[in-house]
């Protein structure tokens, strides 16, 4: 680090936090540890949703699970572009990005291809693409800070977004992951537990019709294990959607009065 | 996007709900597959994969390289799929980019076991390549191995094909045996001497196998080809090791499945992988006796 | 640095007039329309046609002859150092240029107006000579997909070292930086249709050099000859004829 080499910094630049726990969190047969933040193996962090983050868009959303922050903003359904073909369906174009100041390390704020495939694919389950044919709907989600289970949170928010835009959906999708560290499944991991998993599992349901729209697994598994994983996500999606239905609902109350 | 008609698509549905595909496979039959290792003689390591007629190249390259700071004692792996404009004409200029990443990033979660490159049960061997084993000096010099895959011709199933590709180029694998000239202590860069005799050969018995499980109607089916692929519903990939284990599972894409289904789809995959295994096994163990004869 | 030896032979053991070994396969690709595999030793090339088909962007369509696009493109693996170079630069550009404009001048276009071809070439090692394999396995390729051509053209190279012609340049002799005479030629027709030369030659050997490399040409057209003959008689078998 910069700071290390020179007598007096002039410069305060934090090391990377995985660095400091990397030992402290982890022992590699321990039963019994405390995660980072105090919270139990299978608690999620308190969620924050509000709709209408951003006046421009057609809708958006802004979801805060801890230290991870992001904004999603829908635009559309607009006209494809002239060079595609006809489709008798609508279109769904999706885009992660992260901010320069998203990570502990000042990063390159850059478009994350991966996790926009993943949104893409995750949603396009969800969404009646037959509503809206010929035209296109722009889904730009930016993660404000990366706090751990980043992908999980912009899924969620992004489906929050396309509810606030009126885009008809089948159901809101409600994404969490599991880290697996030593023994123990940890749900809804943070940056530094993410660091040092030995394997994780994401999904991404509709809870009201029990339906999974997408699901990755990275890692060696069980197959028990990988059922206890699964039942873990599936309860925490569908109370995750009844805290996201809450706050459709308070918007659109807020929005009659 | 393939061009069919409403006949041939009820043809493609109907053969599958009644267990007889239009190629008289069951729905559980992989097409034969083709194995021909060292293909390419600049590689460490290389394989050609027929399964029908998609065709795919796998090569490995080893060039030493800087360990990741934060993981001192681990070499690096990288995978990159490349689609080439031979297999079909979208894939010319930038057409072939998304499903190129697409099929990278599949095939990095579902052999290298994440980022994280570790297995669950904290061993060595569990990942699919082991990492330690690619270090030279810890926290100096590893070797970086770079995993490239080209698909030729494309018939559906790319993903399981190059998985399979993969798993045999490393088989052939050869790193060479590096000596470090002793002294090098402290921040020095150690010397290295490379050699070009002695080899060291890969143990890829814990690399695992992708299966991808095509849904099409209420039924799945395996080793999809394009046009039986335009038919589907959704698909996941699942990669299993010798052990049973799953190390890698992605949904690539379509509609919404439930739960319970994808969990049947686990214990499917997991029964066919065995067959699958020991298929590949002999024919990997069949192109080397041929190329060493040759 | 010596690339002839007093003995008169080269780095890899061939004489100066000597070809590297050159193998050709039809049909490498199901899914496309016509395809190949051509080597030339350590250089490997697949091809792939596509076409006569429905041109794909209308304002490229031409009323009076078909449309001829080439790609060409190297594969990660192809080189003894391993690249990653973005799709499409300058140096694949002008060879995709090259090999469009040979096949462009050997098809016979205007039977097939209102319509598009499309050749990809794939190079999977790259020894020298990749030029020369791309168009030979392009003429493999055109053929099996049945499109009328004037003629075979084929493509050889040839190079001037330690004042001697080489035939065939591998790639150690091609980076020496000779003088490097590529030549496409119609030989039933008996004439050049590309020649690319970079570095200066005295005419007169320059005269020598291409002329060998118009041998060189003239072997690979018998050889693909044959090889298109004996494919005929196999499908001919195959249809029990």
């Amino acid at each position: 680090m910069a700071g290390k080499a020179g007598a007096t910094p002039t410069t305060y630049s934090p090391s990377p936090s995985t660095l400091k726990t990397k030992s402290l969190i982890f022992k590699a047969n321990d039963v019994d540890w405390v995660r980072p933040d105090g919270r139990g193996f299978h608690q999620c962090r308190p969620a924050f949703f509000r709709t209408g983050a951003v006046n421009a868009a057609s809708g958006s959303a802004y979801a805060e699970f801890g230290n991870t922050k992001v904004i999603v903003s829908v635009f559309g359904p607009r006209e494809s572009k002239k060079a595609m073909m006809y489709s008798d369906v609508g279109r769904l174009n999706c885009n992660v990005s992260y901010t320069t100041f998203a990570t502990p390390v000042r990063g390159q704020g850059s478009d994350h291809k991966e996790f926009s495939s993943m949104l893409h694919k995750s949603l396009e389950g969800a969404i009646i693409l037959e509503s809206f044919p010929k035209t296109t709907v722009d889904v730009f989600a930016l993660v404000l800070e990366s706090g751990g289970s980043d992908l999980p949170v912009v899924i969620s928010c992004a489906s929050l977004a396309l509810a606030d835009a009126g885009i008809m959906m089948y159901d809101l999708v409600a994404s969490v992951s599991v880290s697996c560290l030593g023994r123990n499944l940890v749900i809804d991991p943070i940056l530094e537990e993410e660091s040092c998993q030995d394997g994780s599992l994401m999904i991404t349901s509709m809870p009201s019709r029990y339906e999974v729209t997408q699901l990755t697994v990275t890692g060696e598994w069980s197959t028990p294990k990988i059922n206890e994983g699964v039942q873990l996500c599936l309860d925490a999606c569908s109370k995750l959607a009844k805290i996201m239905r809450s706050c459709l609902k308070e918007a659109a109350t807020a929005l009659e009065e | 996007m393939v061009g069919l008609s409403l006949g041939e698509k009820h043809f493609i549905q109907g053969g599958i709900a009644q267990d007889l595909r239009s190629d008289g496979r069951k729905r559980l039959t992989y097409r034969p597959i083709y194995v021909e290792t060292g293909v390419i003689p600049q590689a460490n390591g290389s394989a050609r994969v027929r399964l029908g007629a998609t065709d795919v190249i796998a090569s490995v390259k080893a060039e030493l390289g800087k360990p990741h700071p934060l993981q001192p004692d681990k070499g690096k792996v990288a995978i990159y799929v490349d689609c080439s404009p031979t297999a079909a004409p979208i894939f010319e200029g930038r057409g072939g980019e998304e499903l190129s990443m697409e099929l990278s990033v599949a095939l990095q979660r579902c052999l290298l076991g994440g980022k994280s490159g570790a297995g669950y049960f904290h061993t060595e061997k569990s990942a699919g390549i082991s990492l330690s084993s690619l270090v030279v000096v810890e926290g100096k010099i590893c070797w970086d191995l770079y995993i490239d895959g080209l698909v030729v011709s494309s018939d559906g199933n790319l993903l399981d094909a190059l998985g399979a590709a993969i798993k045999a180029a490393l088989s052939n694998t050869g790193i060479p045996r590096v000596n470090v000239a002793a002294g090098a202590s402290g921040d020095e860069e150690p010397e290295v001497d490379v050699s070009d005799e002695e080899f060291l050969q890969f143990d890829t018995s814990g690399v695992p196998v992708i299966i991808t499980l095509t849904k099409v109607g209420r039924h799945y089916i395996v080793d999809a080809t394009t046009e039986e692929e335009s038919q589907m519903s959704s698909a996941v990939s699942i990669s299993v090791n010798r052990q049973g284990h799953i190390c890698g599972l992605t949904k690539r894409g379509g509609a919404g499945v439930d739960p319970s289904i994808i969990l049947d789809m686990i214990s499917v995959a997991k029964h066919v992988s065995e067959q699958l295994l020991n298929q590949l096994d002999s024919e990997i163990a069949a192109a080397e006796a041929r190329e060493n004869e040759s | 640095m010596e690339y002839v030896s007093p003995e008169g032979l080269r780095l890899d053991g061939r004489r100066p007039m000597e070809m590297r070994q050159i193998r050709g396969e039809i049909g490498a690709v199901a899914k496309a329309d016509g395809s190949a595999v051509f080597e030339m030793g350590n250089t490997k090339v697949i091809a792939a046609v596509y076409g006569p088909r429905e041109v794909q962007n209308r304002s490229q369509q031409m009323n009076d002859q078909a449309l001829v696009r080439c790609e060409y493109s190297m594969a990660n693996f192809s080189t003894g150092d391993r690249m990653r170079k973005p799709k499409g630069d300058r140096r694949s550009t002008e060879i995709s240029l090259v090999i469009r404009q040979t096949m462009e001048a050997c098809i016979m276009t205007h039977l097939m107006p209102r319509s598009q071809i499309d050749i990809f070439v794939q190079v999977l090692q790259a020894d020298g000579g990749t030029r020369s394999a791309c168009i030979n396995a392009a003429t493999l390729a055109l053929a099996d997909a049945g499109i009328p051509m004037r003629d075979l053209v084929t493509s050889c190279s040839s190079g001037y070292l330690n004042s001697t012609a080489l035939l065939d340049l591998n790639y150690v002799e091609d980076s020496a930086g000779g003088p490097d005479v590529t030549v496409g030629f119609l030989p039933k027709l008996d004439k050049v249709t590309l020649l690319q030369m970079d570095a200066k030659l005295p005419l007169d050997i320059f005269e020598n050099v291409m002329q060998l490399a118009i041998e060189g040409c003239k072997a690979v057209a018998n050889y693909i000859r044959e090889l298109l003959l004996e494919n005929t008689k196999q499908l001919e078998y195959r249809r029990g004829v």
